[in-house]
């Protein structure tokens, strides 16, 4: 088993390293598609948290005062409920200090002077509020009505921040999803054709190892192992790429006034760390699926 | 040791390579398969190999069906069967010594088992003092003598040798027939196929002749005719 295992490994290094160039080429592809990939999950994510408070058909927010008293939320709530007929009271969400705050700081999380200026107790709390109308008109002469009443700080409409943005981060996450896609079938190919390469310059190799009885996976293994390498290699540099370009945009985001929502684009390292491991992964599964098509159709060499 | 019952062999654009060919090689058994090019021979090798599947009929070796085995199971069969060449197959850059080991190597026997038997089997065929030459730098009887020895150093029960001497001089020929009849007397049942007079008639022994895929004679102890 040892004896296998060593062979293995030694046959994928020196394979390696006699294809240096196509295997270079290999490699970059696949960390590039990787790359794409990686953004659109960071682009993503930073839009979503530039919408995480209008999530769910949220199409209005009735801010409340930190120090409105309980009635005045009381009459808010009930004046809400009372037009059953515009507003899908069952959806309708009290957010109190605590939740308020917790969303705070994913929309903030790029801007630590404006979170600094947040407390648990000075945050206002929310109403979300989905309508059942699509009649904008309809909504904003509500939202001129909530104004009004005491307790209220503002209402903020989802038309006015929101589709703008929401309309961008679809166009955006379908251009670089497709894109990456084809990086990465591109990627699968090349891997294929570096394998497929590997295989016809040891065809000799390979009609004297079936001549002698070796099996068809233990000629296939050292190929397959080159081509998942190639693969993982490239997500490591994809991996490298995705952290690059994230710290560049934090420190840039940094740079702006606070306020202008610019900051919530900016992505948490945890979030981070979870898409460089789906990188890993995907690497490793183009290497694979693009070597194990090329080891097993090219056997008969 | 190797049976064949009835076999056809049609490659696929109709030409008929092997037509009904029957016989037993008994174990330890020398036999020549001769014969004028495209008359079969080395089909008939190739069939019992499982390089080529019989069209129909039963191909028997070792006491298994190759005709009807698995393909997973065909490298087994191999492990088997020593095969040598006329144009020896040998990796060009690799050592004497690394090609007769490649053969252990790549069915999982260890390493030393590997500096046991090779040098074993390079001293009986004579190279013990070349093996880190490479191919290129060996004569040509030299070469087919390290091919031999990789087609033996995993003892196999049968060999199957296809124009062994095809590239050889008479001299040269004739120690690589006494290699392979020294082989055979260790009990490995030799098949060779050839259309070299010199050694078929210098050997006498059993000689299986074939015409255009049809076995003509079946003659113990014959010559070449």
């Amino acid at each position: 088993m040892l004896a296998r295992i060593e062979y293995a490994l030694r046959e994928t290094w020196a394979s390696f390293r006699r294809n240096l160039t196509l295997t270079m080429a290999a490699v970059l592809t696949s960390a590039i598609a990787l790359l794409l990939v990686g953004a659109t999950f960071l682009i993503q994510r930073a839009f979503e948290n530039l919408l995480v408070q209008w999530r769910g058909d949220v199409a209005m927010i009735v801010f409340v005062r930190s120090d409105a008293s309980p009635e005045q939320v009381a009459l808010i709530d009930s004046t809400l409920r009372a037009a059953p007929s515009v507003i899908d009271v069952d959806k309708l969400r009290y957010l109190d200090k605590p939740e308020s705050y917790a969303e705070a700081q994913r929309i903030f999380a790029g801007d630590p002077v404006t979170l600094s200026l947040l407390t648990p107790e000075t945050i206002p709390t929310q109403f979300k509020v989905v309508p059942l109308t699509e009649d904008t008109n309809l909504v904003r002469s509500l939202a001129d009505q909530y104004r009004t009443l005491p307790g209220v700080e503002a209402v903020a409409l989802a038309e006015d921040e929101f589709e703008v943005i929401s309309t961008l981060s679809s166009f955006v996450r379908n251009v670089t999803l497709i894109m990456s896609l084809v990086l990465l079938a591109v990627a699968i190919g090349l891997i294929w054709n570096t394998i497929r390469t590997a295989m016809f310059a040891r065809r000799r190799e390979i009609e004297v190892m079936k001549l002698v009885g070796a099996t068809n996976w233990f000629i296939r293994i050292p190929f397959m192992l080159e081509g998942l390498l190639q693969g993982l290699i490239g997500g490591v540099v994809s991996c490298f790429g995705v952290w690059g370009l994230n710290s560049a945009w934090t420190n840039g985001v940094a740079t702006f006034k606070p306020g202008t929502g610019i900051a919530s684009l900016v992505v948490p390292g945890g979030y981070l760390s979870g898409v460089m491991l789906v990188l890993l992964l995907l690497g490793a599964a183009v290497g694979a699926i693009g070597s194990a098509i090329a080891a097993s159709r090219f056997l008969d060499v | 040791m190797i049976t064949l019952e009835n076999v056809v062999k049609v490659y696929g654009n109709d030409t008929v390579a092997v037509d009904d060919v029957s016989f037993d090689v008994a174990k330890g058994d020398f036999v020549f398969l001769v014969g004028p090019s495209g008359s079969g021979k080395s089909t008939l090798l190739r069939l019992m190999s499982r390089e080529e599947i019989a069209t129909e009929g039963d191909v028997w070796v070792a006491g298994r069906n190759v005709t009807e085995m698995p393909p997973s199971r065909v490298p087994y069969l191999r492990r088997s069967l020593g095969n040598i060449f006329q144009d020896y197959k040998l990796l060009l850059n690799k050592t004497v010594f690394e090609n007769v080991a490649f053969a252990l190597e790549v069915i999982g026997k260890p390493r030393h088992v590997i500096r046991e038997q090779v040098p074993f089997v390079l001293e009986l065929v004579g190279l013990a003092d070349k093996h880190e030459r490479f191919p290129n730098q060996l004569s040509g009887g030299e070469q087919q003598r390290v091919s031999i020895a990789r087609a033996f150093v995993n003892r196999p029960l049968i060999m199957l040798a296809d124009e062994p001497t095809g590239n050889l001089d008479p001299a040269t020929s004739e120690g690589i027939m006494m290699l392979l009849q020294a082989i055979n007397e260790t009990g490995t049942t030799v098949v060779m196929a050839t259309h070299d007079h010199r050694v078929v008639n210098m050997m006498r022994r059993r000689v299986i002749q074939l015409d255009r895929g049809v076995v003509v004679r079946d003659q113990e102890r014959g010559v070449y005719e």
